[in-house]
């Protein structure tokens, strides 16, 4: 589960001055639910991220992932948490099995307990045929694949995904949203950033709309319809933050 | 509770540490720079540099050289000597300006100037005055000259020795003193003091440079292919992982050391003849302080490692690293250079100097010159120059304004 109270992230830029990228962002994301961050770039979405995976430290505020508070205890937190963004890499010169024993040592893992993971999830993500290739010799999506072994590898309660999608073809795309409905199906919490309209609607159970650093909106994707009077979410999001956008002018 | 964790620190620690060595001795670049290139391009080239050098200086002492006589009528002696001697071809030039214009021409590589009344001199038991007119800016008429003075040096010595006995006068009237000199060191000692004059700053360069593109590679190289914020999202903390980073640079410094000293010593160890040549004939390698260099190299490679890693957690990509190693270079390169200059025996106040006080330790171990307070104050100082380092490394680390510069 992932309790998050008025988190707040600021810092400072040498041209923009003092930046508030997120302002008392508070959540609930409960275990087999997808909570989605919905916003465009430079929303805050990242950075929220980024502080609940505790790669960042909150100004204000604090969150608790799986009872673990981001504050006290980072290191449990990182033991319960699985982290996948679109960016993310994979280490070149290691082949797609060490890639995925390394992490699970990171994680406290060893001996035969690791190596039947390790082979459960060859076999669970198909990555048996290339497991002792190089990452770097890896097509983009069995580069997916393997980030995904990597981010499961110690079996964690809770999923956080950051535009996992991001800069990926439509086939290596439905990988990563079928693998996040099988984290549902497993009874993971799920939280989940993005700003493609479609994913939202076919993934999330609840969904926060995130402009400039605020939550603007939330509710499940009806409950967003509900409110904005809009048939879809694409609509609905439009409505929102240009909303937002002329309270400002 | 408390050893549980510092176990549990350690093993994270080792698990970067480990994943690290095995990605960096799969990259071919720091097998070539590191391993391939210190054990045999290096030795090759020095090698073939001492080879080719050491073929010309034979050939040059079997040549013939081209040198002009002016006035020769005026000390037939010494002409004639001039002119039966196989290592000279002697040509009669009538005037200074026209044997100025020869060496010019490179027709003869050197002239000897003889005055009008040198026979009259030299038999009047004074000094016959003559003069070498030469090109220094000629390497051959360089030598020439040099090899000149030497058959002048020759004819004066057998002229004296014909003095003194048309003097009836004891061997030892031209010798006022008689001076042994008698060197007390060992064959080993004196060539190790031949290699300390160089080992340390190839030793100092290569811990330093050794060690650049692996720190560049797991830090910033991290950062540009995204593979940094997937390493610390796991349980690992920051400082297990700067850790484990900062003991593979290390280690990776210390092979590239320890192949640099070895790509030198093997060669001599063996006895090829060009590589004895750089160190004299009498040469044996003392073993003892090649362990003891390799020992001490350790200190010094734990400081350059944690300045590079400092500047690789600043830089966003490894092109910003690169930039930012102007200033390493100096520091480094700076220092080495002094321990060529400085005498082993150097003031105290150096060895709280980072790199020179190794360099210059390494120098009087290779010397016998031993002194255990600057040894002591060199350790001690390193370790605690690398440990300044190690922890602005770690502090980098902790920055999120510098782990996540975009």
């Amino acid at each position: 589960m992932i309790v998050a109270e008025n988190l707040t992230k600021t810092f400072r830029d040498k041209k923009r001055g003092l930046v508030k990228a997120v302002s008392n962002v508070s959540l609930t994301s409960e275990p087999g639910k997808i909570f989605g961050l919905l916003g465009a770039n430079g929303a805050g979405k990242t950075t929220t991220l980024r502080m609940l995976a505790t790669l960042l430290e909150p100004t204000r505020g604090t969150a608790t992932i799986a009872g673990f508070s981001i504050r006290d205890n980072p290191q449990e937190v990182r033991r319960n948490i699985g982290f996948l963004s679109g960016s993310t890499a994979l280490y070149g010169r290691l082949t797609a099995r060490e890639m995925i024993q390394y992490f699970g040592k990171l994680n406290g893992m060893s001996g035969p307990e690791l190596t039947s993971r390790i082979d459960e999830l060859v076999e669970r993500l198909e990555i048996g045929e290339f497991q002792n290739g190089r990452c770097d010799k890896l097509s983009t999506g069995q580069k997916q694949r393997v980030s995904i072994a990597r981010s499961i590898v110690h079996s964690p309660p809770v999923m956080i995904f950051d535009e996992p999608t991001s800069g990926l073809d439509v086939m290596t795309s439905q990988t990563i949203m079928a693998f996040i409905e099988q984290c549902r199906t497993d009874s993971l919490t799920v939280v989940f950033s993005t700003h493609i309209m479609s994913e939202v609607e076919r993934l999330c159970d609840h969904v926060a709309i995130v402009h400039k650093g605020i939550i603007a909106a939330e509710g499940s994707v009806g409950d967003l319809h509900a409110q904005t009077g809009e048939t879809s979410i694409e609509k609905a999001f439009l409505k929102i933050v240009n909303g937002m956008e002329a309270e400002d002018v | 509770m408390e050893w549980r964790q510092k176990m549990s620190r350690t093993s994270l620690t080792s698990t970067v540490f480990l994943k690290e060595i095995r990605e960096t001795l799969r990259d071919k670049r720091v097998i070539l720079g590191v391993i391939v290139s210190p054990l045999l391009v290096t030795p090759l080239l020095i090698g073939t540099v001492l080879f080719f050098a050491g073929k010309k200086e034979i050939e040059k002492q079997a040549s013939i050289v081209e040198v002009g006589i002016v006035e020769q009528s005026a000390f037939p002696e010494l002409v004639k000597r001039l002119k039966t001697d196989e290592g000279f071809n002697a040509h009669e030039i009538d005037s200074r300006e026209a044997a100025k214009q020869a060496i010019e021409d490179r027709t003869i590589r050197a002239a000897l100037i003889i005055s009008e009344n040198a026979q009259t001199e030299f038999s009047s038991n004074n000094s016959a005055p003559l003069e070498i007119l030469y090109n220094f800016a000629n390497e051959n008429s360089q030598y020439a000259q040099a090899r000149l003075r030497n058959f002048i040096g020759k004819f004066d010595k057998e002229a004296l020795a014909d003095r003194i006995e048309a003097a009836s006068l004891s061997e030892n009237f031209a010798k006022p003193t008689k001076v042994e000199t008698t060197n007390i060191a060992a064959g080993s000692s004196a060539g190790s003091f031949v290699l300390g004059l160089f080992l340390p700053y190839i030793i100092v360069m290569s811990a330093a440079f050794g060690g650049i593109q692996t720190a560049f590679d797991l830090c910033a190289g991290e950062k540009e292919r995204g593979t940094m914020e997937t390493l610390l999202v796991s349980p690992a903390s920051r400082y297990e992982i700067v850790t484990g980073k900062l003991l593979t640079i290390l280690t990776i410094s210390f092979i590239a050391s320890c192949c640099a000293i070895t790509g030198i010593i093997a060669p001599i160890a063996f006895g090829l003849e060009f590589f004895k040549k750089l160190v004299g004939d009498s040469i044996s390698i003392n073993f003892i302080s090649v362990v003891w260099m390799m020992l001490i190299v350790i200190p010094l490679a734990l400081f350059t490692s944690s300045l590079l890693l400092v500047i690789s957690s600043f830089a966003r990509n490894q092109k910003e690293a690169q930039t930012y190693i102007l200033p390493f270079f100096a520091v480094v390169i700076l220092p080495a250079v002094l321990s060529t200059v400085l005498g082993a025996e150097s003031h105290i106040y150096t060895a709280f100097i980072p790199i020179l006080n190794i360099s210059l330790t390494m120098k009087q171990i290779f010397g016998d010159l031993f002194d255990p307070l600057y040894f002591g104050i060199s350790l001690a100082t390193s370790f605690l120059y690398a440990f300044l380092a190690m922890r602005l490394a770690a502090s980098f680390f902790q920055r999120e304004q510098i782990l996540f510069r975009t």
